[in-house]
């Protein structure tokens, strides 16, 4: 058989993304990307484990930071040296994973039977709960303070610092590499399948023998367990869980917007819609807000003049544009031709 | 033996009573047509016998077993660690700061290698020492309730449409139920889904056994396409099909799971004359591979003409059952049905 073989959206972008460094090098030095796009490849991981529960299999899921929460103090317990168990970096990122499916379980056992809506709103009290406990437990989370300082990485000679840049930077890159080849080869096969279908209808799925509270599970550990993955991510590189309120609704929103103007149930559009959402946010404003600073408008005191606080107009006004002008997304999945 | 036997099937929606005691016996090889006037109950005795829902009185038989999952010693050995499991990790949450304490916190000398075996040691003591209203009353709390809902989700999907599939039995459904955004092929390997074998980590890993199922499933896939004569369009989204194309597709779907009975609800609403031609000629294709075939329909030409027995409803009574030879003459059934249904 001969197929030849033709670039997809995903690996295009993935592989302009491997060059950003490249880019660094010859860019003055107040317009290097790579760490902020760092921060674009962290959310896109998180993004793409919510699009698994709400872009596959069709649960609207608001409190996805509750699990990158759950990721993050994972992380800092297993590693921290003022707990006794300091694993390395390694075993504890891995760790967060099982964990964090664990989590979704827990969550997803007594209210997947609950329709749409329903479960949005469990979902949201969820996040919310998980914040709380992180603050009020302080004798195993230290309360407020988080749990710092966390170990890097050390891999190719002597652990990390917020030097090192590059291997941050491609260390991210690989862990985004491989989330997007996993959920890749879940989306096409039997499981992806019965997402799409329980998405489309349920009742006819059911009918079909799909065991669709089963199918749900799934999708919602699947979920859970990137989006703590992610979280044991970004408290690796912060050296720090932070507060638990770092974790709040915002960040799940802000994973549901990347989802929703990149292209709900699209590998490719949850990328490019980190980069837009997210690039925002970290790239445009704070560029903007440097460049303003530099030529004296606004200042500390001007609340409107500082790019910063536009960031959740800017937000709502995305969100507002991509549904009326892309209610797909920026790049909306495709139907899948069958392999032969 | 019959394939699908209903005894005395009757339900109600509250006051409403849409099936009233409906017998009949399908046998192997047979086209079964029920037929009736709008509103008969026709739908609702399908739903009832495919499980969506479950008939308020009577049975529902399929090659001589009640399709009710038995409640076996796995699955209240399940229910009992349910209630273990939830029970004990609610005593720990609810001591967590106790226990973290004791376990970790009073051995733990920061820079020194921590003593796993006497912080276990002190992990199982203080659970122990805890006083029963921190300790059994949460734990039979827990635990009762992790395993009463449990025990309701349980029960309550015994007699689910996912189990009644898995047995052997498809439908197809009167307002068509596609999954639109999936091509043709795909529809058609979810209905083949509960066949496959490979799982999450084949396919997550792709081992060979995940890429020697989905070709053997994907060729198996366009056969059937092929088989409805809808092979050319195979890679096309579904929602895209004309509509005469559409219950071609739901009948594909049916039939991937090889089930042993398929039920057909109206297959030939919305159809023109030569579409049910070749709708009868597939119907009947469809029962010499092997599959019996109930359906409803109104198209009398279509019912005479493949049918080799009929079960006529009215207001969701049975009034009538025998060969198309019997109903056609039948006054009582010109009468309820063509009668009202023409002059009214």
């Amino acid at each position: 058989m001969t197929m030849r073989w033709r670039p997809g959206p995903i690996f295009i972008i993935l592989a302009i993304a491997a060059f950003i460094p490249l880019l660094d090098q010859v860019l003055p030095a107040k317009m290097q990307l790579s760490e902020a796009i760092r921060g674009v490849f962290l959310y896109a991981i998180l993004a793409l484990g919510l699009n698994v529960v709400t872009g596959y299999a069709g649960l609207l899921n608001l409190g996805i930071a509750a699990f990158m929460a759950i990721g993050a103090y994972t992380f800092g317990i297993l590693t921290c040296e003022i707990y006794p168990f300091q694993l390395g970096f390694w075993p504890a990122i891995a760790l967060t994973i099982p964990i964090g499916a664990l989590a979704g379980f827990i969550l997803g056992a007594p209210t997947l039977g609950l329709r749409g809506d329903y479960l949005a709103i469990v979902t949201l009290g969820f996040g919310e709960i998980v914040q709380d406990v992180l603050k009020n437990l302080d004798v195993v989370t230290k309360g407020t303070q988080g749990i710092n300082p966390l170990p890097a990485p050390n891999f190719g000679g002597g652990e990390w610092t917020a030097e090192d840049e590059y291997k941050w930077y491609y260390l991210f890159f690989v862990l985004l590499v491989l989330t997007v080849l996993a959920i890749r080869n879940l989306e096409r096969s039997r499981l992806g399948r019965a997402w799409f279908s329980i998405r489309e209808d349920e009742i006819a799925s059911r009918s079909m023998g799909i065991r669709v509270e089963r199918i749900k599970m799934i999708a919602f550990a699947t979920a859970a367990a990137i989006a703590a993955f992610a979280g044991g991510l970004s408290a690796s590189v912060l050296s720090s869980t932070g507060e638990p309120s770092n974790y709040d609704f915002q960040i799940s929103i802000l994973a549901l917007c990347i989802v929703i103007v990149g292209g709900i149930g699209s590998i490719a559009g949850v990328l490019v819609g980190a980069l837009v959402m997210v690039g925002l946010n970290s790239i445009v404003l704070v560029k903007a807000t440097a460049w303003m600073a530099a030529h004296g408008i606004g200042g500390q005191g001007n609340v409107l003049l500082s790019p910063n606080n536009w960031k959740y107009l800017i937000f709502g006004l995305a969100l507002i544009l991509a549904v009326r002008l892309k209610p797909n997304g920026l790049l909306p999945p495709r139907i899948e031709r069958a392999h032969k | 033996m019959s394939v699908l036997r209903a005894d005395g099937v009757t339900v109600r929606f509250g006051g409403l009573v849409a099936v009233q005691d409906v017998r009949f016996a399908v046998e192997q090889g047979e086209i079964y047509a029920v037929i009736g006037p709008n509103g008969a109950g026709k739908t609702t005795l399908f739903n009832a016998v495919t499980g969506i829902y479950a008939p308020t009185e009577g049975r529902v038989e399929f090659n001589g077993k009640e399709q009710v999952e038995p409640l076996t010693v796995r699955i209240i050995a399940r229910l009992l660690a349910t209630f273990f499991v939830v029970g004990v990790s609610t005593v720990i949450g609810l001591n967590i700061e106790t226990i973290w304490t004791a376990v970790i916190i009073d051995n733990y000398k920061f820079g020194e290698l921590f003593p796993w075996a006497h912080g276990i040691e002190c992990f199982f003591s203080t659970l122990w020492n805890l006083p029963p209203a921190k300790s059994i009353l949460p734990f039979l709390l827990g635990g009762g309730i992790g395993a009463g809902a449990a025990a309701v989700s349980w029960s309550r999907g015994r007699r689910a449409p996912d189990h009644i599939a898995r047995s052997g039995v498809a439908r197809t459904f009167q307002n068509i139920r596609l999954f639109n955004e999936l091509s043709l092929v795909q529809n058609v390997l979810v209905g083949m889904d509960y066949r496959m074998e490979t799982g999450f980590w084949s396919a997550l890993f792709r081992l060979p056994k995940f890429y020697a199922e989905r070709s053997q499933c994907h060729a198996a896939a366009r056969e059937l396409l092929q088989f409805v004569g809808l092979g050319d369009r195979a890679d096309q989204a579904a929602g895209s099909l004309p509509y005469g194309f559409r219950r071609r597709l739901e009948i594909a779907r049916a039939l991937a799971g090889k089930p042993s009975i398929i039920l057909l609800d109206e297959p030939a609403a919305g159809m023109n004359p030569s579409e049910i031609v070749a709708l009868m000629a597939l119907i009947r294709r469809v029962r010499d591979a092997g599959t019996t075939v109930v359906l409803i329909e109104h198209h009398m030409r279509l019912v005479m003409g493949v049918s080799d027995r009929i079960l006529v409803l009215q207001y969701g009574r049975q009034i009538a059952e025998g060969i198309p030879e019997e109903i056609r003459v039948n006054p009582k059934i010109i009468e309820a049905y063509l009668g009202s249904e023409n002059h009214g």
